[in-house]
């Protein structure tokens, strides 16, 4: 096999992946009363990312021969795609839900700002301890489960910086301070990843040869158990926290780029005021 | 003020008075911004003069091919000595201190949020530095394994002496010092600023030290526990570092590049900060993308924290983690580089008067790319394997940190003198002192980029009279006095200025943030009223109130 017929042959269209984008999206559709917009466009291009990540060799490589197929899987799932998913809500569809009692409580709870940061970086440290992440392997239901929390989680993760409604989120310079930690938390794991012997993950060391693809993998490829670990801790060091400091960009744009609320305009400012005093 | 220490004599006059002098103890015990930031600028100067020196003698044993001006060892001592003390002891203390001296004043505020903090980080700085020098007294003499010190070099057998014990505990303390001054800063910053001066009005410079605290708070941990870690090997048997107990050589520098790669940027934001100031006020027009210009320094002072493997290319990380990295560190170039053509369209169309701090800020802008050029150049795996630990990198880091850093620094001496001590300096001589300035420092490092491509080793005692080596380092060496020359320009300017320049007025070139409101020197409180804060330029606002720079602002 070539990597042509390895990429064309290991597409897995897995029932519960469609069903559920397919889910996501008809309540999306009515939510929004099937109007097509520019934020669904946003939401849409979720949902494909996120069946992509989930039927396409990039899933069948991460379960079975490559870390590093699984660690970009990964990325996508926890990072990009609920970003995508959030952004693409309507203001006004957001609020409806959230005057839900159940939902808008669920969200008041999760969506504060310190269970987010621990739920959206412990879901990449606690998913990656080695036997965890060797029975997730092991196990299909296990493994469904791993990849919606990381969908639902990414998306309370993505909450106090981009919610669709404004009131929710955090101010520009604090969603700074809470991206920049999480990038840190992701770094640090990248780094432990990275630098950490092959082998960490065992089923990667020596896989199944199923389709008979690790000669070409091992040989062709030049990904040994040690690169690809490798690619997989730097794929999360590296491109995992440029997206927290782009997405830290971003709010700090629209703060430059909104007005500016002004704090002088109920005192009568024409006049001098008092210099503040330091506490000598 | 109101706890007052007891037997301190109290200001009651504007700093300095050089007349009336109240005696050492109302400046060793002083807790005010404005004393303890001229006393930062005044030891960073002396140490400027040292480490200066110690550069000579470098330049000096290299001046012609196997030179024996001084021994082996000496000249191993005096290039760590030269770096550490440029780099910890002068460039960071001084904006450090630059900061101390002008944030309350941009903001509107009387003092820093923790007056009595202030001195001890200021303490701390000369107590490191007496304790750095100090390895000068012992047997061995001071440290001579580099200023990154890198394991096992730096560790027991190789290094018997007490040189680098001396070196991290002085380090240390103004590691220290560093942490307290950030977290000063950042909370004076956030909760003592004039009413009106919103974060989006800001002065750059007061932008750029918040994001250079925040650099400060998080990465100098980082290298202060290394140093203990250094320490613990070195005195009480640790193996942290020595591979030869299970230790790695390679955390070290890890450890070093995790702290010293943001450190080139804290060392290089509040320069950018001066020469924002400095180039509006000079082009007579607001700065071009105030927004972009605060903004990237985030961009920089983030990506700043991840990249820092790019200096252990050669370290054998794996062709993986050097393309990541590599790739990593060329996106600062983006940010960077956005900001040198916002200070030139600034310039551009402006009414642009050439006054000393104008000809350093630019100057600054064009040593600085050469610095950004042969920095991306760097970042690229294939020529860093070429270039590493050679005399080219020598270069680079001289255009960063003496063509960058440096040049605004000068930029800002020129700048701020007025306003600190009621006295204009020096025209003519500044304008000596930036030419030889200008050729000194050209000269000196120009050529060393050749000199690196050739082949030429970094920190080498002495060299082969390989073709054109001799004649290379000879220039080299005569812009290195050059140098020297220019720094007795600029000594003399600051000591004749101090006596009998020509008074300063409150606001000498016309500039639009709040230190120029007050007297010059500023009143012992600042300001006892600050004007009504309406957009970025206070003082231009407040000269046309019909033409505000924010017209919309509701200001009723």
């Amino acid at each position: 096999m070539n990597i042509w017929q390895v990429l064309s042959s290991t597409w897995n269209m897995e029932p519960w992946v469609l069903v559920s984008a397919l889910l996501l999206l008809v309540a999306y559709g009515l939510g929004t009363g099937f109007k097509f917009t520019k934020l669904s466009a946003l939401f849409i291009s979720g949902i494909i990312l996120y069946v992509l990540a989930l039927v396409s060799p990039l899933d069948y490589l991460g379960r079975t021969y490559l870390f590093s197929a699984h660690m970009i899987q990964h990325i996508l799932l926890l990072l990009v795609v609920p970003l995508l998913l959030l952004l693409g809500i309507p203001k006004a569809l957001a609020e409806k839900a959230l005057k839900i009692e159940p939902i808008g409580y669920v969200m008041k709870v999760l969506g504060n700002p310190i269970v987010a940061w621990f739920l959206g970086v412990g879901a990449m440290w606690v998913w990656h301890l080695p036997s965890l992440h060797d029975s997730v392997l092991a196990s299909d239901n296990l493994y469904i489960a791993q990849q919606i929390s990381f969908v639902l989680i990414g998306t309370i993760f993505w909450w106090p910086v981009f919610a669709p409604v404004e009131t929710k989120r955090l101010s520009p310079l604090v969603s700074t301070l809470y991206l920049a930690s999480a990038c840190l938390g992701c770094t640090i794991l990248g780094m432990l990843i990275t630098f950490a012997g092959a082998g960490l993950y065992a089923a990667y060391l020596n896989p199944v040869d199923t389709i008979g693809i690790l000669p070409l993998i091992r040989g062709e490829l030049c990904l040994t158990p040690g690169v690809d670990q490798q690619i997989g801790g730097l794929t999360m060091w590296v491109p995992g926290c440029l997206i927290y400091l782009a997405a830290s960009m971003v709010t700090i744009a629209r703060w430059y780029g909104a007005e500016e609320d002004y704090e002088l305009s109920n005192s009568s400012t024409n006049e001098l005021v008092t210099a503040s005093q330091g506490n000598k | 003020m109101s706890m007052k220490i007891p037997l301190v004599p109290e200001n009651l006059k504007p700093l300095p008075r050089l007349k009336e002098n109240e005696g050492m103890l109302s400046w060793v015990a002083s807790v005010d911004h404005k004393q303890i930031g001229i006393m930062y600028l005044i030891s960073t100067l002396v140490f400027f003069i040292i480490g200066g020196l110690e550069a000579l003698v470098i330049r000096i044993q290299l001046a012609q091919p196997e030179f024996d001006f001084i021994s082996p060892e000496v000249y191993n001592q005096m290039f760590t000595m030269h770096g550490t003390t440029m780099i910890f002891f002068v460039v960071m203390p001084f904006l450090i201190g630059l900061g101390v001296y002008l944030v309350p004043l941009m903001i509107g505020a009387r003092d820093m949020a923790f007056p009595r903090l202030n001195a001890l980080s200021f303490w701390l700085v000369i107590f490191g530095g007496i304790l750095l020098y100090y390895s000068f007294l012992t047997q061995s003499g001071p440290s001579e394994v580099g200023w990154f010190a890198y394991a096992p070099l730096s560790e027991k057998p190789f290094s018997l002496n007490k040189g680098p014990t001396y070196w991290a505990l002085g380090l240390l303390a103004t590691g220290i010092s560093s942490v307290a001054s950030g977290l000063n800063n950042i909370v004076t910053i956030l909760t003592m600023r004039a009413k009106g001066m919103t974060m989006r009005r800001l002065p750059l410079f007061v932008w750029m030290i918040l994001v250079t605290s925040f650099l400060l708070v998080f990465v100098i941990p980082i290298i202060a526990s290394a140093f203990a870690m250094m320490l613990l090997d070195r005195l009480l048997e640790a193996t942290f570092f020595t591979p030869a107990h299970g230790g790695s050589a390679i955390l070290w520098q890890h450890f070093f590049w995790g702290f010293g790669h943001p450190e080139v940027y804290i060392l290089v934001l509040p320069a950018f900060g001066i020469i924002s100031e400095v180039i509006p006020v000079f082009s007579r027009k607001p700065i071009f993308g105030y927004s972009f210009v605060a903004g990237s320094t985030v961009a920089i002072g983030l990506l700043s924290l991840g990249v820092w493997a790019h200096h252990m290319f050669a370290v054998g990380l794996g062709n993986v983690a050097n393309l990541y990295f590599s790739l990593a560190s060329m996106l600062i170039a983006i940010p960077t580089g956005v900001k040198v053509l916002n200070w030139v369209a600034t310039m551009w169309g402006g009414k642009i008067w050439f006054a000393t701090p104008m000809l350093f800020a630019t100057a600054f802008i064009i040593e600085f790319v050469i610095a950004g050029l042969t920095g991306v150049a760097v970042a690229s795996v294939p020529i860093d394997w070429v270039v590493t630990d050679s005399y080219f990198v020598v270069a680079h880091f001289h255009y960063a940190l003496f063509g960058g850093s440096l040049f605004a620094i000068f930029a800002g001496i020129y700048y701020w003198f007025p306003k600190m001590t009621g006295r204009m300096m020096s025209e003519t001589l500044g304008k000596w002192h930036f030419w030889l300035t200008v050729i000194g420092f050209n000269m000196t490092f120009f050529i060393q980029h050749f000199l690196g491509v050739m082949g030429m080793p970094r920190r080498t005692y002495t060299y082969h009279d390989f073709p054109y080596w001799g004649s290379m380092n000879l220039i080299s060496t005569i812009g290195a006095i050059i140098l020297a020359l220019s720094v007795i320009v600029f000594a003399w300017n600051i000591r004749r200025s101090l006596k009998h320049g020509e008074k300063a007025p409150d606001n000498p070139w016309n500039a639009w943030t709040l230190e120029w409101y007050t007297t010059s020197p500023p009143a012992v409180h600042n300001f006892d009223l600050v004007p009504p804060v309406r957009g970025r330029r206070p003082l231009w606002d407040l000269a046309h109130p019909d033409q505000l720079d924010e017209p919309n602002s509701k200001v009723v």
